[in-house]
C-alpha cells in the first residue's frame, strides 16, 4: 500500500510532459485469411494446396514500439503480466481444445498491453523474436512468460521465437523424399515451423553465447497503424505460399526448424524477412494490418 | 539408508561405509576412494543424500513423461551401466530418436553432455532435452509440466522428499526436478573394476594375463587409444571439482565422408551443427571407456555393433561405406582427427584388447542398490513404463 500511495504522489506532481497514454495491439491469427481456431482444418495449404490441421500457433514478440510521424520510434513500456516480461511479450493464439490439445494450454493471449508517453503516433514496429540478453538464460527459473515448456528450444539454448504446427488433416501420414539411410528420421507427424536463433556456441565452456551466427530476429514496420481501430494480423499461410507441407527433406527436422541446410526452409525463412543459406531475405509476409 | 559398496581394496572402505549418506554435519559424502576429486558440482546445486535419493525415485519414475511410459531410465539401464543396449534411442509412442543414449557412469565428470551439445555443460540443463525436446520427442513433456508436478504432488513419497531435499524452497518445479535428476546423476560414480583393483588397490590378481597384454597395447603407440582416452576416465572430455577448466575432446574419428566433401549425415553433423564452422563437421565428444563392454552398441549413432567393429574401424583409419546415400571413405575425411591413422594388429591383439576394456566392466557399479530401481513393481511410477 505505503509503494502505491507513493507512486500515485509521484505521478500527481510529474511534470505534464511525462504523462503516459495506455497503449494495446491486438492481434488476430489467421491461416489464409480465415480465423485461426484449433478445431478447424484449413485448405490450400503450400505449394500442393494442401489440406492440414494446426496443432500449435505462438510467437514472442520484442522491442513492440510506436512510430511518429517523423519516423522516430517510442518503445512501449509493457505492462509487467503473466505474458510479458521486461519488452517481450508471448502471443498465445492456442486454446488447448481440438487438434491442439498434444502441446498446447488452454491460457491464451492475443495482446501487447503497455505504454508510451503522450504524443502523436502515427505506425507500429514489433520484432519477431527474444531479445539476446533473455534468451540465453536458465529457464528453470525464468519468470512468466520464457517459463513456457511449449516454446522451450534446451538443445539450442534459448527459445523458439515462433511456433506454428501443422499436421496432415485426417490422419494422412507425412510423406517422405527417399529414404536417408541409417540414421533417416523417418517418423514426421506433421509440418513444424519453427524459428529461433541457431549457432549460438559459447566461445569458452563456462560463458553463455556471446553472439549467434543466426540471430533470426525478424522485424515488421506498419507506418500507418491505429492501435485503437485496427488489428495486426499473423497469418503463416503466405510464408508458407511456395513449400510443400506435405513431405519432409530427408535427414532434416520435420518441417523447418531454422537449421542451416534443410530444403523445408528454403523458400520459407525467405518469407519471414531472413536471409537463408543463399536464399535473400524478402519482405516479410507473416504480419500484416487491417 | 546406509547402502554399501563393494570396492574390494582396505584403503576406500573407509570412506565406502558411509556411502551416500549424511555426514555428521550434512555434508555429502562421495561413493569414491580417497584418490579421486570429485566431479565438479553448480553453486547452486549442493549435493545431499536427500536429493540424490529423491533423485533417484524421479530417474525412474515415468510419470515425468507425457505419457508414462518413459522414465530416465527407460534409455539408461543400470545393469548397461545406464544406457540402453539400442542403437537410437526411443521415446514415447515408440519414436526413434537421432543419438544412441550414452552412458552414465560417471556422468558428473562429463563438461559437455550428450554427444556435442556446447550449451549443454550441467546435468542441470540437459534433464531438460529429454523432457521437453520434440525434435525427436523423447518424454514429450512440454507443455505438461503442471499436470506432471501435479501428480508428483499426490504421491506422498515427493511430499516428504521434496521438503527434506529442497528445505528453502520445498516446491515440485522444474528448478526442484531438474536439480535433483542432476544430483542423483553426479552420484553415479564407477570406479571399482577389474583395473582399478589391478591399479589403485593393489590387487595383483584382479586382471587377465590377457587384459594386462591388452592394456600394453591400449597405451602402445602403435594404436594410440589413450590420445583420446586417457586420464581415470579413459577420455580427454572431462572435468573434476580440482580442474579450474575443462578438457573437452571432440574429434571427428571418420565415420563418414559423404561424396567425398568430409560430410556426416545430416543430423548427425557434431559440433559442427552449433558453430556452424567446417573443421568442426563429424566432431563428437569422447566416451568413457569405463563399463565399455556393456554398453554396446557404439558411436553417437550407434552403428558399430560390438567392440570388435570398433577396433577395425580405428584399424582401419575410418569406415567405408560402399553405397547408400552415406556412401563415402571415411579414413578420408578431411576433418578426421590426424592421430587416426590405423594400425595393423593380429588377431590375437584384438582379443587382448577386448580382455583389456573389458576388465574396466565395474560389476558392483552395474548391481549397487543405491543406483537402482526404488518404487515397487505395481507402483504408478513405473506400472506402464517401458524399459529397454
Ligand atoms: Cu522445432
Amino acid at each position: 500500500m505505503k509503494s502505491a500511495y507513493f507512486a500515485a504522489f509521484l505521478a500527481a506532481t510529474a511534470v505534464p510532459a511525462l504523462a503516459e497514454q495506455p497503449v494495446t495491439l491486438n492481434f488476430v491469427a489467421e491461416i489464409g485469411g480465415a480465423a485461426f481456431d484449433c478445431s478447424q482444418s484449413y485448405d490450400h495449404l503450400g505449394a500442393t494446396h494442401a489440406q492440414m490441421n494446426v496443432t500449435d500457433f505462438r510467437l514472442f514478440v520484442q522491442d513492440a514500439a510506436l512510430i511518429r510521424a517523423d519516423g522516430s520510434q517510442q518503445p512501449i513500456t509493457l505492462t509487467a503480466n503473466d505474458w510479458q516480461h521486461e519488452n517481450v511479450t508471448l502471443l498465445d493464439f492456442e486454446n488447448g481444445a481440438g487438434h491442439c490439445a498434444g502441446t498446447g494450454n488452454a491460457p491464451m493471449n492475443t495482446v501487447i498491453t503497455g505504454e508510451v508517453p503522450e504524443g502523436d503516433y502515427i505506425g507500429v514496429s514489433l520484432t519477431l523474436g527474444v531479445p539476446f540478453a533473455l534468451n540465453h538464460i536458465d529457464p528453470t527459473l525464468a519468470s512468466a512468460p520464457l517459463n513456457t515448456t511449449g516454446m522451450f528450444w534446451t538443445w539450442q539454448n534459448g527459445f523458439r521465437f515462433l511456433r506454428i504446427d501443422f499436421a496432415p488433416a485426417g490422419g494422412t501420414p507425412m510423406a517422405h523424399e527417399g529414404h536417408g539411410g541409417h540414421s533417416d528420421h523417418g517418423n514426421a507427424s506433421g509440418w513444424y515451423l519453427h524459428l529461433g536463433s541457431t549457432q549460438c556456441a559459447a566461445a569458452s565452456q563456462t560463458e553463455a553465447p556471446s553472439a549467434c551466427v543466426f540471430p533470426n530476429r525478424t522485424t515488421a514496420s506498419f507506418t500507418s497503424f491505429d492501435p485503437a481501430t485496427q488489428v495486426i494480423v499473423v497469418d503463416p499461410a503466405p510464408v508458407l505460399r511456395d513449400a510443400d507441407v506435405t513431405v519432409n527433406a530427408p535427414d532434416t527436422s520435420p518441417g523447418c526448424m531454422s537449421f542451416p541446410g534443410d530444403a523445408d526452409c528454403d523458400s520459407v525463412i525467405p518469407k519471414l524477412g531472413l536471409a537463408y543459406g543463399d536464399h535473400p531475405a524478402e519482405a516479410q509476409q507473416l504480419f500484416s494490418i487491417r | 539408508m546406509r547402502k554399501q559398496l563393494c570396492l574390494g581394496f582396505g584403503a576406500a572402505l573407509a570412506i565406502l561405509a558411509a556411502v551416500a549418506t549424511a555426514g555428521a554435519n550434512g555434508r555429502y559424502i562421495w561413493p569414491m576412494p580417497a584418490w579421486m576429486p570429485p566431479p565438479p558440482v553448480p553453486a547452486g546445486n549442493p549435493m545431499s543424500a536427500e536429493k540424490v535419493d529423491l533423485g533417484r525415485h524421479l530417474f525412474y519414475d515415468a510419470r515425468l513423461s507425457r505419457d508414462g511410459t518413459v522414465a530416465c531410465a527407460s534409455c539408461h539401464e543400470q545393469a548397461r551401466a545406464f544406457s540402453d543396449g539400442r542403437e537410437l534411442a526411443v521415446g514415447i509412442g515408440q519414436t526413434i530418436g537421432i543419438r544412441n543414449a550414452p552412458a552414465l557412469a560417471n556422468a558428473g565428470y562429463v563438461p559437455q553432455l550428450t554427444w556435442a551439445n556446447p550449451h549443454l555443460t550441467t546435468l542441470e540443463a540437459q534433464a531438460l532435452v529429454p523432457l521437453f525436446g520434440e525434435d525427436p520427442v523423447e518424454m514429450g513433456s512440454n507443455g505438461r509440466e503442471a499436470d506432471i508436478f501435479a501428480a508428483l504432488a499426490a504421491d506422498p513419497y515427493y511430499t516428504d522428499a521434496f521438503a527434506s531435499a529442497f528445505p528453502d524452497r520445498p516446491v515440485i518445479d522444474l528448478f526442484t526436478v531438474t536439480r535433483a535428476l542432476a544430483a542423483f546423476q553426479r552420484s553415479l560414480i564407477s570406479l571399482d573394476s577389474p583395473y582399478d583393483r589391478f591399479k589403485y588397490g593393489g590387487d595383483a590378481d584382479a586382471m587377465t594375463p590377457a587384459a594386462l597384454r591388452g592394456e600394453r597395447l591400449f597405451f602402445d603407440h602403435r594404436f594410440e587409444c589413450y590420445h583420446c582416452h586417457g586420464g581415470i576416465l579413459f577420455t580427454d572430455s572431462q572435468q573434476t571439482a580440482r580442474n579450474p577448466a575443462p578438457m573437452l575432446g571432440n574429434h571427428n574419428n571418420g565415420l563418414y565422408n559423404i561424396g567425398g566433401t568430409g560430410a556426416y549425415p545430416a543430423r548427425a553433423t557434431g559440433l559442427y551443427e552449433f558453430t556452424g564452422l567446417a573443421a568442426d563437421m563429424g566432431r563428437f565428444r569422447t566416451p568413457s571407456l569405463r563399463n565399455v563392454a556393456v554398453t554396446a552398441p557404439y558411436f553417437h549413432d550407434g552403428s558399430a555393433a560390438s567392440l570388435r567393429e570398433v577396433l577395425d574401424h580405428y584399424a582401419a583409419g575410418g569406415r567405408t561405406i560402399s553405397d547408400g546415400p552415406h556412401a563415402g571413405i571415411g579414413a578420408a575425411n578431411p576433418f578426421k582427427d590426424g592421430i587416426l591413422v590405423g594400425f595393423d594388429a593380429s588377431d590375437a591383439e584384438i582379443n587382448d584388447l577386448i580382455a583389456f576394456l573389458e576388465s574396466l566392466t565395474d560389476e558392483g557399479f552395474l548391481t549397487n542398490p543405491a543406483y537402482s530401481d526404488p518404487w515397487p513393481a505395481d507402483h504408478p511410477a513405473r506400472a506402464t513404463r517401458m524399459m529397454p
